[in-house]
C-alpha cells in the first residue's frame, strides 16, 4: 500500500525524466568524445590491420618472391598468385591479386610472409564505386607499399620486439 | 627366414634383406635420404640410423642385413638421438631458401626436419657455396642445395646406363657434377628431380611456376610409346603445369622417359587449332562447328555417294581405340573400306594372313628375366627408352643380348653380338640365323621343306663380319642351364623392322628363328595405341587400300585422324602429293600444321589430356583414362568429332553419349584383358612369304637411306615440346655416312651435299657417323625438312653442291 | 694423347687385375700419367678414361678425391709435409714454417721459379719416422730438421 502511494507520487513529481535530464544536463558541460571523421581519427595500433601493401626494398625492388605461403594460408581464398622466373632467374610473381570483397582482415597474410612483404597497413577507408574495384592487383598493391613504406616501416620496427 | 623384431613387431624376412626393407614391408617408417628401393645401397646419408640390440653404435638401416633374431628399434631414444644428430649435419650447410625452392611442400629434407630438426641451428659459421651447373634444357640445378645422397648418381649408371653426374673432391669440397661442361643426356634423366630428396634437381620448364599444394593430380597414360606408362597430370586451373609417373611394377616400375614428362608442353603451344576452320578460296576462315561439320559432310558425301572407295581415312597409332574405332565405323557408314594406323609402314604383304592381333609377344615385365634376347631393326634407346631399361636389367643379370640393325647406335648396356648391316641385307642376316641355327642337331629337320629349300641357298659367312653363327649360339643357349621347356629368350622386332620394305620377311623369318628355338616371338609397338588400332580392327577391308596404297594411288577425299602426313607417314613425299592432289581433305587435328596446308576444313580435336579413351598397350594391357582438363577453346574429343559427323552423314549406329560406350561396343560388353589375351596372336596363317623370301641376293650397289624417326620427332605432341628440342638428342639434320663412305663419294665433312629421292631433293651438310653402314646414309625422317624426301628406307642419290667461284 | 710409354706401364698395372675388371687400374694409371706430366688435366683425365673404358666423370672422381694427384699444375718438386698428429708433436709446423721462409711461398703455392710447390699432407703411415716429408708423391725424406731441409733444398737445386 505504501509502496503504491510512493510510486504514485514519484511518477507525478517527474522523478524519472529529472534524473534522465541531470544526466543530460551533466554530459552538456562535459569533455566531448565524438570524433568528427574523416577530419579526425581515432588513435590506432601499430598492429592495425588495414588494407594490404606489397613492400619493396629501399633500392626499389619488391620483396615478393612469390613463395605462395600467403596464398596456401589465406582462409578466405581471397589471394591469387601465379609467378614464374623473371629474366634474371629470380622467382617473381606476374600476378598478386587480392579480393578485398573476400578478405577478413585475419592477417594471417602478413604472418606467413618470409620477407615481410605483404603487410596489412592502418589504411582503413577505402571503397570502390564498381565492381572489380575491390580486386586490387599487383601494381596497386607496389603503389600502396611505395606510399606507406614509413609508417609500415615504423610500425615494424615497433613491434619488432615482440614477434 | 629369419624372423626379426622391429619396434616389438615380429616379422618373417627372406634371408638377405635389409632392416629398412624389413621395416618398409611392416610399414614402420625410418627417415631416409640415400636409399632407393630402386637403386643401389650407398649408405652416405646415414639418416635411417637405427638401434640393434646387442650393438654399441646405431646401424644404418639400409645397409645392415637383416639376422635371425634381431631386435631393432626405430623410434628408442638411441636411436632417434643418432637420427636427430644427423639431421644438424646435414642441415648445417642447406640454405634456408625453402620460400623459393620448387621442391617447397614435397621435399624429403624438409618433411624429415620437421620431425628430427631442431628449431635452431647452433652453426655460426659461414655456410658453403657450390656453384650451380647448367646440366641441359630439362633439369635445373641449385647444387648449394645438395645434400650428397647420390641418388642421381646411381639412377644415371644403374638405370640411365651412362654415369653422367659424379660427385668430386671429399668432405665439405665434395659436390654434385657432371664432367667439365658436359650435360645430362640420357633420356630418362627425368628421373632425377622425382629421386632428389632436396631442391637441388627440379624441373626446368616447371621452374617457379606452380606450387605442390595448388596442383590437381589426374591420372593419365603416356601416348608415346607403346609401354604405356601409368602417369599423373598435375593441374592448375585448365593448365597441365607438369607431368610426374605413377608407379605400377609391370610397366614403368616407378620411372618415365623425358619424352613422357616433357610432351606436355606442347599442350599449350601457340600452334594449338583452337576453333574450326574452312579453307575458303585458299584463305582460311574460322568457322562454327555446325558449319565446320556439315562442310566435312557434304565434301565426303559428294565423294563418297560417287564411288566409296575414293576415300582413304587414316587414323593416327597414337589416337586412342575410341577414336580409331569410330573412324573405322565411319569409313564403313560411308561403303569405303581404305582405313589405316600402320601410316609408316611400308611393306604390306602379311595383311590377312595375321591369325590374332600382333603384340610383344611377352609381358613387360619379363623382358627382365630374359637370358637370351635378339632385337631386329630397333634404335632401341630411340624408340622405346624404358623398355630398354628393363632390357638393361636383364643383361645386367647375365642375359646375353644380340642384335641386327642397320645402325650401331649404343644401347648402353653391353651387347653379346650384333651384325649392322645395310637395311636392305637384313633379310639375309636373318636367313643365315635361321640357317646356322636349323643346322644344330637340337633343332635340325625340325623345318618345314619350304624353309630348308629357302635357306639352303643361304650360305652363313663366318668371322668378324657376320655374327650369324654367333647369334644363333647364343639364341638357342648352350649351357646346361638352357630351360629346353620353357626357354626364357625373346625376339623382338623394334620400329625399324616395321618401317623396313620388306618387313613381311623379316618378321616370317624372325618367327620361325624364334619358334625352332622356342623363343617368344613379338613387336615392340611403336605408338600408343598400335596394338589398340589393330585390335579395334582399324585395318584397310580385304580387298581395300592399305596406308601405302592409299597415297601411292591419291584418293579424291581423305580423313585423317590426328595425323600430319608428310611427318607420320612412310612417305613424306608421297603424302604431301597425295593431299596435294585430293579433292577434299578433312583433318582432325589438334594443331595448326603446314603439314595440313593442302587439307579443305580442320576440325580442332582435343589432345590425350583433355579426352576420355583407351589405350591398348604392347603387351595388350588396356588402359582407360579421362581427361585432366577441360577442351581448349572450341576443340571437342575426337570421339564427340566423329560420332557427330557420323549423325550428320545419317550413318546408323551413332548415338554415343560417352566414350565408355564406344568402348564397351569395341569389346562386346567383355571383358577386355580377357578378350585381349584370346585375340593377341602373333603366328601367321600361311607362311607363303617367307618361303618366297628373297635371301642370298646380291646387295645392289646403291645408296641406300636409313630414314629413323629421332626420338623428339615421333609424334605431333613431342615434335611441338620446346624443352625437348632444345636437348641433345634433337641432333642436327644431316646426311651422315660413315667417314669411308664419305671419303669414297668425295665429300667433305660439313661441305653441303644434295640428296634426291624420286622427284624431290633436299640440300643437306654431309657428315660423318661411323655408326651407320658403308652403303647407307642416314637422313632422319619425319622432319619438315626432308619432307621433299620419299621412303624413309630406300635408295637415295647424292652429289656435292658445287661452290661457284664468285 | 697417352705416350706409347704410359700406355705400356697402365698395361702391366692392367695384366694384376681381371680383362673385365679394368677399372680398377684408375689409380695406378693416373699416378703414372701424373708421373709423365707432372700434373692431370682434363684432357689426360679424359685419355685415362677412353684407355680404360670408364667414364671420364668416375676418373674424376678418383682423382679429386686423393691427395696425390694434382688437377692443377704444380712446381718440378712438390714438398708435402705432414702435420697430422704424431709429425705435428715432433715440430712438423716448425719444419713448415721453415719451408716457407726458405721458399718465400705458403702451403699450396708454388715459387715463382716453378721450381717448388709447398703442400700441407695427411698422415702418411710412417709415424716413426715423424717429421717427414715427401717430394713428388715417391721420395720420403724423414726425421727432418731445419738443417736436413736446407740439406734438401740444396739436393734439390
Amino acid at each position: 500500500m505504501f509502496n503504491r502511494i510512493k510510486d504514485v507520487l514519484r511518477s507525478l513529481m517527474l522523478v524519472e525524466l529529472l534524473k534522465g535530464m541531470m544526466l543530460t544536463g551533466r554530459y552538456l558541460f562535459a569533455r566531448k568524445i565524438t570524433v568528427q571523421y574523416p577530419e579526425e581519427r581515432t588513435p590506432q595500433s601499430g598492429r592495425f590491420r588495414g588494407l594490404h601493401a606489397l613492400r619493396l626494398y629501399p633500392n626499389g625492388e619488391e620483396r615478393c618472391i612469390a613463395c605462395k605461403l600467403c596464398e596456401a594460408v589465406c582462409p578466405a581464398l581471397a589471394i591469387t598468385i601465379e609467378s614464374e622466373q623473371r629474366d634474371d632467374g629470380t622467382r617473381r610473381t606476374t600476378r598478386y591479386d587480392i579480393d578485398l570483397t573476400k578478405c577478413i582482415f585475419c592477417g594471417f597474410c602478413e604472418e606467413s610472409c618470409p620477407v615481410d612483404s605483404i603487410v596489412e597497413t592502418r589504411v582503413l577507408d577505402y571503397h570502390g564505386e564498381k565492381r572489380g574495384d575491390l580486386l586490387y592487383t599487383k601494381p596497386m598493391l607496389l603503389e600502396m607499399g611505395r606510399k606507406y613504406e614509413t609508417q609500415i616501416a615504423t610500425d615494424r620496427t615497433a613491434d619488432a620486439k615482440f614477434r | 627366414m629369419p624372423t626379426i623384431e622391429i619396434d616389438d613387431k615380429v616379422i618373417e624376412v627372406k634371408a638377405g634383406s635389409t632392416i629398412i626393407e624389413a621395416a618398409d614391408s611392416m610399414g614402420i617408417p625410418i627417415p631416409r635420404f640415400c636409399y632407393h628401393k630402386k637403386l643401389s645401397v650407398a649408405a652416405n646419408c646415414r639418416m635411417c640410423l637405427v638401434q640393434v640390440e646387442k650393438m654399441g653404435k646405431p646401424l644404418p638401416a639400409c645397409a645392415t642385413p637383416v639376422t635371425d633374431g634381431m631386435k631393432v628399434f626405430t623410434r628408442s631414444q638411441f636411436a632417434v638421438k643418432a637420427q636427430k644428430s644427423v639431421m644438424e649435419f646435414l642441415l648445417i650447410n642447406h640454405p634456408l631458401d625453402c620460400p623459393i625452392c620448387d621442391q617447397g611442400g614435397e621435399c624429403e629434407l624438409q618433411d624429415i626436419a620437421v620431425g628430427y630438426g631442431a628449431s635452431g641451428s647452433r652453426y655460426t659459421e659461414e655456410k658453403r657455396v657450390v656453384l650451380n651447373k647448367n646440366i641441359g634444357p630439362l633439369i635445373s640445378t641449385d647444387m648449394t642445395r645438395c645434400i650428397q645422397c647420390t641418388r642421381c648418381v646411381r639412377f644415371l649408371k644403374e638405370v640411365g646406363g651412362m654415369m653422367e653426374l659424379g660427385m668430386v673432391g671429399r668432405g665439405e669440397h665434395a659436390e654434385i657434377t657432371a664432367y667439365v661442361d658436359k650435360s645430362v643426356d640420357s633420356e630418362l634423366s627425368g628421373n632425377i628431380i622425382d629421386l632428389c630428396p632436396v631442391g637441388a634437381l627440379t624441373s626446368k620448364p616447371f621452374r617457379y611456376s606452380a606450387r605442390t599444394w595448388e596442383l590437381i593430380r589426374r591420372h593419365s597414360i603416356a601416348p608415346h610409346d607403346g609401354l604405356g606408362s601409368p602417369i599423373e597430370m598435375h593441374v592448375k586451373g585448365n593448365t597441365v603445369m607438369r607431368v610426374l609417373p605413377r608407379e605400377d611394377e609391370a610397366i614403368n616400375e616407378c620411372w618415365i622417359s623425358d619424352r613422357d614428362r616433357y610432351s606436355y608442353e606442347a599442350l599449350n603451344s601457340a600452334d594449338r587449332l583452337t576453333t574450326p576452320m574452312i579453307k575458303d578460296n585458299g584463305v582460311w576462315v574460322e568457322t562454327d562447328w555446325q558449319s565446320a561439320l556439315e562442310f566435312a559432310a557434304t565434301r565426303l558425301n559428294d565423294i563418297a555417294r560417287n564411288n566409296p572407295q575414293d576415300i582413304g581415312v587414316l587414323v593416327s597409332p597414337n589416337s586412342t581405340m575410341e577414336e580409331a574405332y569410330l573412324a573405322k565405323k565411319l569409313a564403313q557408314g560411308l561403303g569405303c573400306g581404305n582405313v589405316d594406323h600402320r601410316l609408316r609402314q611400308s611393306d604390306f604383304r602379311l595383311d590377312s594372313k595375321h591369325i590374332g592381333t600382333v603384340w610383344m609377344g611377352c609381358n613387360i615385365s619379363d623382358v627382365q628375366s630374359m637370358e637370351r634376347v635378339l632385337v631386329i631393326g630397333s634404335n632401341l634407346r630411340n624408340e622405346h627408352p624404358l623398355l630398354t631399361h628393363r632390357l638393361r636389367k636383364a643383361v645386367k643379370a647375365g642375359a646375353e643380348l644380340s642384335l641386327l640393325n642397320p645402325i650401331d647406335d649404343d644401347p648402353l648396356m653391353p651387347v653379346a653380338h650384333k651384325t649392322i648391316c645395310a637395311p636392305d641385307a637384313m633379310v639375309n642376316a636373318l636367313a643365315q640365323i635361321l640357317k646356322a641355327m636349323s643346322v644344330m642337331p637340337r633343332y635340325a629337320g625340325h623345318l618345314s621343306p619350304a624353309v630348308s629349300n629357302l635357306i639352303d641357298k643361304v650360305k652363313v659367312q663366318s668371322g668378324p663380319q657376320s655374327s650369324a653363327q654367333a647369334i644363333a649360339e647364343s639364341l638357342s643357349g648352350s649351357s646346361a642351364s638352357v630351360d629346353l621347356v620353357a626357354p626364357r629368350a625373346a625376339v623382338l622386332l623394334g620400329n625399324i623392322a616395321v618401317h623396313h620394305p620388306r618387313y613381311a620377311e623379316i618378321y616370317s623369318l624372325g618367327e620361325a628363328i624364334a619358334e625352332l628355338c622356342g623363343a617368344s616371338f613379338g613387336v615392340l609397338s611403336e605408338a600408343a595405341n598400335s596394338v589398340g588400332a589393330d585390335f579395334a580392327q582399324v585395318l584397310p577391308n580385304a580387298d581395300a587400300m592399305n596406308a601405302r596404297t592409299m597415297l601411292e594411288s591419291p584418293r579424291k577425299g581423305y580423313l585423317l585422324v590426328n595425323v600430319e602426313p608428310e611427318l607420320d607417314c612412310h612417305n613424306a613425299h608421297l603424302a604431301a602429293k597425295a593431299m596435294a592432289e585430293a579433292e577434299c581433305v578433312v583433318a582432325l587435328t589438334v594443331f595448326k600444321s603446314e603439314a595440313l596446308r593442302d587439307a579443305d576444313v580442320l576440325l580442332p580435336i582435343a589432345p590425350f589430356s583433355e579426352t576420355s579413351g583407351t589405350f591398348m598397350n604392347m603387351e595388350g594391357r588396356v588402359q582407360t583414362f579421362s581427361a585432366a582438363v577441360k577442351p581448349l577453346g572450341e576443340c571437342r574429343p575426337a570421339w564427340k568429332v566423329l560420332r557427330v559427323l557420323g549423325n550428320v552423314l545419317n550413318i546408323p549406329g551413332f548415338d554415343f553419349d560417352s566414350s565408355e560406350q564406344v568402348s564397351r561396343e569395341i569389346f562386346g560388353g567383355e571383358d577386355p584383358s580377357q578378350l585381349a589375351s584370346n585375340r593377341l596372336n602373333n603366328h601367321l596363317y600361311d607362311s607363303g612369304v617367307r618361303d618366297a623370301a628373297r635371301v642370298n641376293d646380291e646387295t645392289p650397289n646403291i645408296l641406300q637411306r636409313i630414314g629413323e624417326i629421332s626420338l623428339y620427332q615421333a609424334d605431333a605432341l613431342v615434335r611441338r615440346a620446346a624443352p625437348l628440342q632444345k636437348t641433345k638428342y634433337a641432333v642436327p639434320l644431316a646426311a651422315y655416312m660413315h667417314h669411308a663412305q664419305l671419303a669414297q663419294l668425295g665429300f667433305q665433312a660439313g661441305g653441303a651435299v644434295t640428296v634426291s629421292q624420286g622427284n624431290g631433293s633436299v640440300s643437306l651438310m654431309a657428315q660423318i657417323d661411323d655408326h651407320v653402314p658403308i652403303g647407307c646414309i642416314r637422313i632422319a625422317a619425319a622432319l619438315k625438312e626432308t619432307a621433299a624426301l620419299g621412303d624413309m628406307f630406300g635408295p637415295l642419290e647424292i652429289k656435292a653442291v658445287e661452290i661457284k667461284a664468285a | 694423347m697417352l705416350s706409347a710409354e704410359s700406355i705400356a706401364k697402365i698395361d702391366r698395372e692392367l695384366a694384376k687385375y681381371p680383362a673385365n675388371q679394368r677399372r680398377s687400374a684408375v689409380m695406378s694409371s693416373l699416378a703414372i700419367v701424373q708421373d709423365e706430366h707432372g700434373w692431370l688435366s682434363k684432357e689426360s683425365i679424359s685419355d685415362v678414361a677412353a684407355y680404360l673404358g670408364i667414364p671420364d666423370i668416375a676418373v674424376l672422381e678418383v682423382a679429386s678425391f686423393y691427395n696425390m694427384y694434382e688437377l692443377k699444375p704444380t712446381g718440378k718438386y712438390k714438398l708435402t709435409v705432414c702435420t697430422n698428429i704424431s709429425c705435428m708433436l715432433r715440430d712438423a709446423h716448425g719444419i713448415v714454417e721453415h719451408l716457407e721462409h726458405r721458399l718465400g711461398i705458403h702451403c699450396g703455392e708454388t715459387t715463382a721459379d716453378g721450381k717448388f710447390t709447398l703442400k700441407e699432407g695427411e698422415c702418411m703411415g710412417a709415424c716413426g719416422s715423424a717429421p717427414l716429408l715427401l717430394v713428388n708423391n715417391k721420395d720420403m725424406r724423414e726425421f727432418l730438421t731445419n738443417e736436413k731441409v736446407d740439406e734438401m733444398l740444396e739436393g734439390l737445386k
